[in-house]
């Protein structure tokens, strides 16, 4: 049963809910554990005019290019599919003006990200990369892509870049409870910061878990209830990427997925039968399995090694002793309120 | 006599020799992992391994699909993120880092970005990602150029190399004393800095290539050095190593793949 602040919430309400035409979203997956599922479907509902920001600009990003979403671009490493020959959704937009890219390196991207997260303004960023066309050439942020101030304390020049603080960040983690606290482990990447830099936070998982199973382990936690906007709870959710501790990448469906993003036509004929194909991600898992059997899906299912467990125990919870004496003052708490009231401290 | 190897094999080792024991290494994808884990394995054993994306202290038990492939260790020592992989580079405590190449020219400076115009590419490459930072930062870059080109200017500056040579990079101000690129590694050749001018030259090269075969590729005169040595033989115990850990890099991407493919397809219609 859902507790009355439950916020969880199939995919396609998520999105409907929070993911509007014309927001800054960003991706908050680096690399690994993408959250495939919820970029499929503000691909599925037609969102246009979106401002993309992925530090990693993988499959997700050529989806997004790639169906139209997105006219803006701000990322630091975009994928090529086919070597030298193939080409990508993001060199195609960016050729036919329909894509306006801002690179920056790993590091900017991030630190936009953390002084969002953190409430700045802006933040000192590596100086080296003044010497370089990073630095010179700017796209639709201009003279905001970087400003160069001076340290009041040693006087030297430095980089600095504006914070980010993005309308709605989509993000996938291992698991959540009802409420939204959100567990993630592994390469952590800039998933904490890209989510907690944002006004919306969206959060599908691998699974929902009670609340116990996160309160004991709280280390695992990057994103705290108070700040999700949305629970939903998607197995295999960011296939073809991969899950640490659920499942390994899907070197077979990223495979087809690089054959076919070489060229528009082909890309759009991989989206039509496998975004557009299926209405979320159960249907999904179905017409993959019927397609191409279990056999790929079951062998990269993840062995468990557990985490030790950290004992977040202590010597008592209570202030009061089994023999219900209070720790400190040695009395019961009869004794204390008939104290209480000899001394005067009660007022009726 | 010792057993017969591939290409592949050859520069993974090259490369590894790069890393020495008790250092802080950050790994690229591909060939740098590999070459880690043989790092690791057999000549640097105290050597800390790190990815960007904050898995440090990682023994490699498979060939990383990625910079943040944690499916590719049994666990790590230290989990951070990668705003702290970044810091600690900049605060000096990275000896060595590995970086890609698309183009490279004479003083090693980087374009891994774009080809031909950056707002509308001819050819649009990854970007930097780390790469820009990394090579500011770290004491050392080892750079590998698989399918990358020498250019007499690039086409987009991603990287900093010795900038404009001499000491251009160091005065600059905006690098650590003495960091930049140490060594490039390409098919034919192990590459090096001349200690003053910072111009890039042939300094060992692989068995079965000429000198004319590097130098075509080059579109300067590019320099040799006196004592220019060969790439020596791998021993079978580096051989068996690579073998074993990334059977794909003993075959080369495209073998590897052709090989994969078959096996897929005959496993889906089976």
């Amino acid at each position: 049963m859902a507790a009355e602040n439950s916020k969880v919430m199939n995919v396609r309400e998520a999105i409907a809910e929070f993911v509007h035409d014309g927001d800054e979203l960003v991706i908050g997956n680096y690399t690994v554990g993408s959250c495939a599922e919820l970029v499929y479907e503000v691909v599925r509902q037609g969102r246009r005019g979106l401002t993309l920001y992925s530090q990693s600009g993988i499959f997700d990003v050529e989806v997004l290019v790639g169906a139209g979403c997105a006219d803006k671009l701000i990322s630091t490493y975009v994928l090529r599919a086919g070597g030298k020959k193939g080409g990508s959704a993001v060199e195609r937009a960016m050729n036919a003006g329909t894509l306006q890219v801002e690179d920056y390196t790993n590091f900017q991207y991030n630190a936009r990200m953390v002084a969002g997260m953190h409430g700045f303004s802006y933040i000192q960023v590596l100086e080296g990369a003044m010497a370089t066309d990073i630095f010179r050439k700017r796209s639709f942020m201009g003279e905001n892509k970087f400003r160069v101030i001076k340290c009041p304390y040693t006087g030297k020049d430095q980089l600095t870049v504006p914070a980010a603080n993005p309308d709605v960040c989509i993000v996938h983690v291992q698991r959540a409870d009802q409420y939204g606290n959100a567990q993630y482990w592994g390469a952590l990447g800039s998933v904490a910061a890209a989510a907690l830099a944002s006004k919306k936070i969206v959060v599908s998982c691998e699974e929902i878990v009670e609340h116990d199973i996160i309160q004991s382990s709280p280390h695992l936690t990057i994103i705290p209830a108070y700040r999700v906007n949305a629970v939903c709870e998607v197995p295999w959710g960011a296939n073809p990427t991969e899950v640490l501790g659920y499942y390994n990448i899907d070197q077979f469906m990223y495979g087809l997925f690089m054959m076919m993003d070489g060229t528009a036509d082909g890309l759009k004929a991989w989206m039509d039968e496998w975004v557009f194909g299926c209405e979320n991600r159960a249907a999904y898992i179905d017409h993959y399995v019927q397609k191409f059997g279990s056999k790929i899906l079951d062998g990269i299912r993840c062995k468990p090694y557990y985490s030790a467990p950290a004992n977040y125990g202590s010597a008592f919870t209570s202030r009061w002793d089994k023999d219900g004496r209070e720790r400190a003052m040695g009395m019961t708490l009869a004794e204390f309120e008939q104290t209480l009231k000899e001394r005067g401290k009660l007022y009726d | 006599m010792t057993k017969p190897y591939t290409l592949q094999e050859l520069l993974v080792i090259a490369v590894a020799k790069e890393i020495h024991d008790y250092e802080n290494v950050i790994l690229g994808v591909g060939l740098p992992t590999t070459a880690g884990a043989l790092a690791k394995a057999l000549y640097a054993p105290h050597a800390t391994l790190m990815m960007e994306s904050g898995i440090i202290d990682f023994e490699p038990l498979l060939p990383l699909n990625h910079i943040a492939d944690a499916h590719s260790c049994r666990g790590f020592s230290y989990a951070t993120d990668l705003f702290s992989a970044f810091t600690m580079t900049y605060r000096g405590f990275v000896d060595v880092c590995f970086l890609g190449v698309g183009q490279v020219d004479r003083y090693g400076n980087l374009n891994t970005t774009c080809i031909g115009d950056y707002y509308k590419p001819t050819m649009r490459l990854p970007g930097s990602g780390g790469a820009c930072d990394f090579l500011s930062y770290a004491k050392r870059t080892v750079l590998t150029m698989l399918g990358g080109n020498f250019v007499e200017k690039l086409d987009y500056f991603t990287s900093p190399g010795y900038l404009e040579g001499g000491n251009s990079r160091d005065e600059s101000g905006l690098f650590p004393k003495g960091s930049g690129p140490s060594m490039l590694l390409s098919t034919k050749g192990v590459f090096r800095f001349d200690p003053v001018t910072k111009e890039i030259y042939l300094a060992q090269i692989h068995p079965r290539v000429k000198i004319a075969d590097v130098k075509k590729d080059v579109p300067w005169d590019l320099k040799i050095a006196s004592d220019l040595s060969e790439t020596p033989h791998p021993t079978d115990e580096e051989i068996d190593f690579i073998r074993r850990f990334a059977p794909a890099m003993s075959a080369g991407r495209e073998l590897a793949m052709e090989l994969t493919i078959a096996n897929l397809m005959k496993q889906v219609k089976g």
